[in-house]
């Protein structure tokens, strides 16, 4: 009977159902966090017994001494300020469309989604070969157009890479915020529509007044996740190009592990790992703040 | 002000008609309810009046100008809706403002249209707030705030006090009523509560499965319903019903049970007629002798009359008394049906057939 009741305590079965979870958060993400914090003090090959203790050296060294860190840095921001403009700007697009009573409607949706069901690295080596400029699919297709002299090296070229890489991240990720944006659109209160028409607004009007406001909400959740994927933005730009040509796709996530993992300077890696966690703490904080105020809000 | 003349509407969802033929003709500045069921298509002729629904056939016509393919904004109505349809991000006095906003209205102009309806609304200490911060009954008097600064031909209300609470409703029925008095705007509104349309029309509409029972004054349509439907639909308590074969040299109804009711004097060539025969709860008296001899089977006081639910060989009647009588459950009440007072159907078609005892 004791046993009993100990089980039927709330508070009891709160842990038991946490539990679990917890203890692997804690050994798979906690400790690796802090871990990488004490080991971006140090100068360490990953295999040697001791590690040296360097302080602040591989900050100032990556600040000031590893021009592929700026790059790397240069690049993510870059990918950042595309990744909250135009995967959310074709999401919200497709919804709207989405949303009308057309033919197939419920089969174009789950096609539009697709892509996001597939891993990165697949998506990159699908894409690398329809980025081939011999037999690539773009490219004949440019030569079907007569373009065939015009065909550019998508992922050799320094300029463009970056770029075509970021293409292929848009086909994979704007299935996700379509989804979420047609969440919010199928919500949007219809007599609001309609006493919007009945007031004098024409179809922009109703967009800006009606539709826009109520997707403030899910707008908000689509662009801080954006970031957060772009922050980490890896196995894409790894499957295609590993960062190349010459350092120009590098992103600072993989710039962190190719410094660790194939540099074998882990020190170096983990204090550009800190850096990165530093710049995602301060998109995450700010979020999970107005996160928690709208749930207060909604209670 | 404006007319509305609603001539043989349809509306059709596919094969599926929805609305068939309907005639209605608003005057200037009158009230009319649409009243019925839920899905007799009340809303859906509200809707096709403001171009929120399309007109399969037939024509809507605001001040003689049919209205059929133009734009909601384009018909200078205003309608306020069920869940008053506020915009959450504005202000209310922004709310109020939008429509006039849109059409490019200076500023100075908005501002005091938005105060005079403030002040007739008494919305004044409410501008600055958001719709989340009202109660129900301030954001139903913002949706009209919002109707009213458009200074529309036609205002259109869609069963717009079915949200609030019992007291709430009863007061802004009031308002409604006494702001269209002050107005004089044309108003149709949609309701599925009779009492409200009683209360608040000066004609009503009662629409069955898309088709128009009745149109007359509230008092026209309670004391001559055309039909079973309207007259079952209109008054609450509702009319009673007693089905049976007229016999009219017993001045009675020989009801399912074999017993006879007497219902008074009907034409002598009505007799053997199946019929429906309808009497208001209020018509039924209690008397002190003879009379009917019922069993009362249920006894609900509201205070200012007693509904008593009473069995007369076999079938069900309900009697309304005002004054206050010791009456409990398993009591014998001696009844009589108030002379004149009675209302015959035809029991296949629902059609009147005499409009009260004795008149034909």
């Amino acid at each position: 009977m004791a046993k009993r009741a100990i089980l039927s305590d709330i508070r009891i079965q709160t842990w038991l159902l946490l539990g679990p979870a917890l203890v692997i958060y804690v050994v798979f993400a906690v400790f690796p966090m802090l871990d990488v914090i004490w080991l971006s003090a140090f100068k360490w090959n990953g295999l040697d017994p001791v590690k040296e203790y360097v302080g602040a050296t591989n900050y100032v060294d990556i600040f000031t001494k590893d021009p592929v860190f700026w790059v790397a840095f240069k690049n993510t921001v870059i990918w950042t300020i595309l990744s909250v403009s135009i995967p959310p700007m074709v999401g919200l697009a497709l919804a709207l469309g989405l949303n009308q009573p057309i033919f197939g409607r419920n089969s174009l949706r789950a096609v539009y989604y697709l892509p996001v069901i597939i891993a990165p690295i697949a998506v990159a080596t699908m894409w690398r070969w329809m980025y081939n400029p011999f037999f690539g699919l773009f490219g004949q297709i440019m030569t079907l157009l007569g373009l065939g002299a015009y065909v550019p090296d998508w992922l050799g070229s320094r300029d463009a890479a970056l770029y075509s890489a970021f293409a292929a991240h848009v086909w994979q990720s704007v299935g996700f915020s379509m989804v979420l944006f047609l969440a919010g659109v199928q919500e949007v209160n219809k007599s609001l529509v309609e006493a919007a028409r009945i007031d004098g607004a024409g179809r922009w009007g109703v967009f800006r007044y009606v539709t826009l406001p109520a997707l403030r909400t899910t707008l908000t959740i689509v662009l801080v996740l954006a970031i957060i994927s772009s922050l980490k933005a890896f196995d894409i730009v790894y499957g295609l190009t590993g960062g190349g040509p010459a350092q120009s796709t590098q992103m600072l996530a993989l710039w962190a592990f190719t410094q660790s993992m194939q540099i074998f300077d882990f020190g170096r890696g983990s204090a550009i790992s800190v850096v990165l966690l530093a710049v995602t703490l301060a998109v995450v904080i700010p979020y999970m703040r107005w996160n928690q105020k709208r749930e207060e809000a909604a209670q | 002000m404006a007319s509305v003349t609603i001539s043989s509407v349809r509306k059709t969802y596919g094969a599926v008609s929805v609305i068939h033929g309907v005639d209605i003709d608003i005057r200037h500045g009158e009230f009319v309810v649409l009243v019925g069921p839920s899905g007799c298509g009340k809303s859906t002729l509200l809707r096709m009046i403001a171009g929120l629904e399309n007109i399969s056939a037939g024509t809507i016509a605001i001040d003689d100008k049919v209205v059929n393919h133009l734009e909601p904004k384009d018909r200078d109505i205003a309608m306020v809706f069920q869940n008053y349809a506020l915009y959450p991000q504005m202000t209310v006095a922004q709310n109020m403002s939008f429509a006039l906003e849109l059409a490019k209205v200076d500023k100075a102009t908005i501002r005091q249209k938005v105060d005079a309806a403030a002040a007739i609304l008494g919305l004044e200490p409410l501008l600055d707030r958001k719709p989340a911060q009202l109660s129900g009954g301030q954001r139903q008097r913002v949706a009209m705030g919002r109707a009213i600064v458009r200074n529309p031909k036609v205002f259109l209300f869609d069963e717009p006090l079915s949200n609030l609470d019992a007291k709430l409703r009863v007061a802004m029925r009031a308002e409604i009523k006494s702001l269209h008095q002050r107005l004089g705007t044309t108003v149709v509104y949609v309701t599925h509560d009779q009492i409200e349309a009683m209360t608040m029309a000066d004609k009503i509409v009662v629409l069955n499965a898309g088709r128009v029972e009745q149109i007359g004054t509230p008092l026209e349509l309670y004391d001559r319903p055309v039909n079973r439907f309207v007259a079952g639909f209109i008054g609450s308590p509702a009319m009673n019903f007693l089905r049976g074969t007229l016999q009219v040299d017993q001045a009675g109804l020989k009801v399912a049970s074999g017993s006879v009711i007497a219902i008074g004097a009907y034409p002598v060539e009505l007799t053997g007629r199946t019929v429906e025969f309808g009497i208001r709860p209020e018509h039924i008296q209690v008397t002190e002798t003879g009379g009917l001899d019922t069993l009362v089977d249920v006894v609900e006081p509201t205070g200012s009359e007693t509904h008593v639910v009473a069995d007369v060989a076999g079938e069900k009647l309900v009697a309304l008394i005002r004054r206050r009588m010791p009456i409990s459950v398993g009591d014998r009440l001696p009844i009589v049906f108030e002379e004149g007072q009675g209302h015959l159907f035809d029991a296949e078609s629902g059609q009147r057939l005499i409009l009260s005892s004795g008149q034909a």
